[in-house]
């Protein structure tokens, strides 16, 4: 296992943002009788979840989510330096999704911008190569992006995934602390890929670019296997993470899982001793969003933030590869959490923002920060 | 556990009545094992008895009697 620790930067803020159609899973007409859709309802938690339309991907939720977080945080777009997009859902094979996000929130040709193909682990995967990109005294500021559309790779026919998967996006910007402390981030990191074929979508890749089986463009999950595949790695995570940082879990405010299902998360729950109080569960609302859905449930989980400290947080990410991680990392009080709903026809911020941000790049001015708590 | 409590067990997972459910039940005659009773039966092996299945387990288990025989082969059941 790779256990790693940095030197700690501060997280300024996090933005979350999901497509503005809300479908109810218990009203919806699926392809499934009343009692099949209660019985998953009731088992996976998922009653209501965002779903986007043809005409968002992974970059409008990403990028709506960025500009109200460099809005409300006062980064203007020549001071990021690095730009990190998450996501198993590009817009396309190539060019990256990083440039995309680039162009349209105008940032400078020296900022360092790449992808990560990563999907329920690319969280702490994310906040781990910030962490260590930050530690380059020539890089200040970074912006990490995460943000996936599963709605639009799963069957509507297959009960295992179509009423499970919501879609998400989020932005989270990370600086450097310049005054001397001690504090450090902590990150476990693993990978099976023996179970490379557990969660997959076997067609349209170059491995086999048209499939004859039109099936293949869609995700296959074998739920059996990733239930057992949690049930023998998050807990053993969990004790890693606790050890390598020195904390005990009592000193960890929340313990923010991927939400995957409410059952398996409150098995996990309840295996590992944790209290429900300290995980929050945003699946009832926003459905399984990959692995934006951790930074999703900072947002809109109902976190109590004390005033006088920072949080401790323990995030969990496990999932497709099988890949699987946690970031211990602290959330100061002025931190920003805001959430977006798209609303516009071009899935862009509302024009007074727009405005707004425009008129501070071209004055180069930062505006304090907004203390917006959940 | 007797075989007794085995299939009361089994019986209580699948919410089905106790009388229901013998050693040669198969896994279509029980209306709630379903893809979504796999994961019930996952998690009370855990939780009951600390049993995590292997994927072959899993894929394996075609009826109540394989049920049995993972309890058997893990010490779990006494005849």
């Amino acid at each position: 296992m790779a256990i790693t620790k940095t030197k700690a930067p501060e997280i300024r803020g996090i933005v979350s943002s999901v497509p503005p159609r809300r479908v109810d899973n218990l009203t919806e007409k699926t392809a499934f009788d009343a009692q099949e859709v209660e019985k998953v309802v009731r088992l996976a938690g998922v009653k209501t979840r965002h779903v986007a339309d043809e005409s968002i991907c992974s970059t409008d939720l990403c990028i709506a989510a960025s500009r109200r977080l460099m809005n409300s945080i006062g980064w203007t777009p020549d001071s990021v330096d690095a730009l990190i997009f998450v996501t198993q859902t590009p817009d396309y094979f190539l060019p990256s999704s990083c440039c995309i996000a680039h162009r349209a929130l105008d940032l400078r040709d020296s900022c360092a911008a790449f992808d990560v193909g990563l999907g329920c682990s690319g969280y702490p995967y994310g906040l781990w190569l910030a962490g260590s990109i930050l530690q380059n005294p020539g890089i200040r500021r970074v912006l990490l992006l995460h943000g996936e559309t599963p709605t639009r790779f799963s069957d509507p026919s297959d009960r295992t995934v179509a009423l499970l998967f919501g879609d998400a996006g989020s932005a989270t910007a990370i600086e450097s602390i310049e005054v001397p402390h001690n504090r450090e981030w902590t990150f476990c990191m693993q990978t099976d890929g023996t179970g490379f074929r557990d969660l997959i979508i076997e067609g349209g890749g170059f491995r086999e670019r048209v499939p004859k089986d039109q099936r293949k463009h869609f995700v296959s999950m074998k739920g059996p296997n990733i239930f057992n595949f949690t049930l023998k790695r998050v807990p053993t995570l969990i004790e890693d993470a606790m050890s390598a940082s020195g904390l005990s879990k009592e000193q960890i405010d929340y313990f923010i899982f991927h939400q995957s299902n409410q059952f398996i998360m409150r098995h996990l729950a309840k295996k590992t001793g944790l209290p429900e109080e300290k995980i929050p569960l945003v699946i009832s609302e926003f459905g399984s969003a990959g692995g934006p859905s951790v930074p999703l449930t900072i947002t809109q989980g109902g976190l109590s933030r004390p005033k006088d400290r920072p949080l401790q947080l323990l995030l969990l990410g496990y999932g497709v590869g099988l890949s699987w991680g946690s970031a211990l990392v602290h959330l100061g009080s002025e931190a920003v959490l805001d959430h977006v709903i798209l609303d516009g026809p071009d899935h862009q911020p509302r024009e007074t923002e727009r405005a707004e941000l425009s008129s501070r790049i071209l004055k180069n001015e930062s505006r304090p920060n907004k203390h917006s708590k959940v | 556990m007797t075989r007794i409590e085995a299939l009361k067990w089994i019986a209580d997972i699948f919410e089905e009545p106790a009388d229901r459910i013998t050693p040669d039940t198969p896994r279509s005659d029980i209306q709630a094992w379903d893809s979504l009773g796999v994961l019930t039966l996952m998690a009370d092996f855990d939780q009951t008895f600390g049993i995590i299945l292997s994927d072959e387990e899993i894929q394996c288990m075609k009826g109540v009697n394989d049920i049995l025989e993972i309890l058997r082969t893990n010490g779990k059941l006494s005849e």
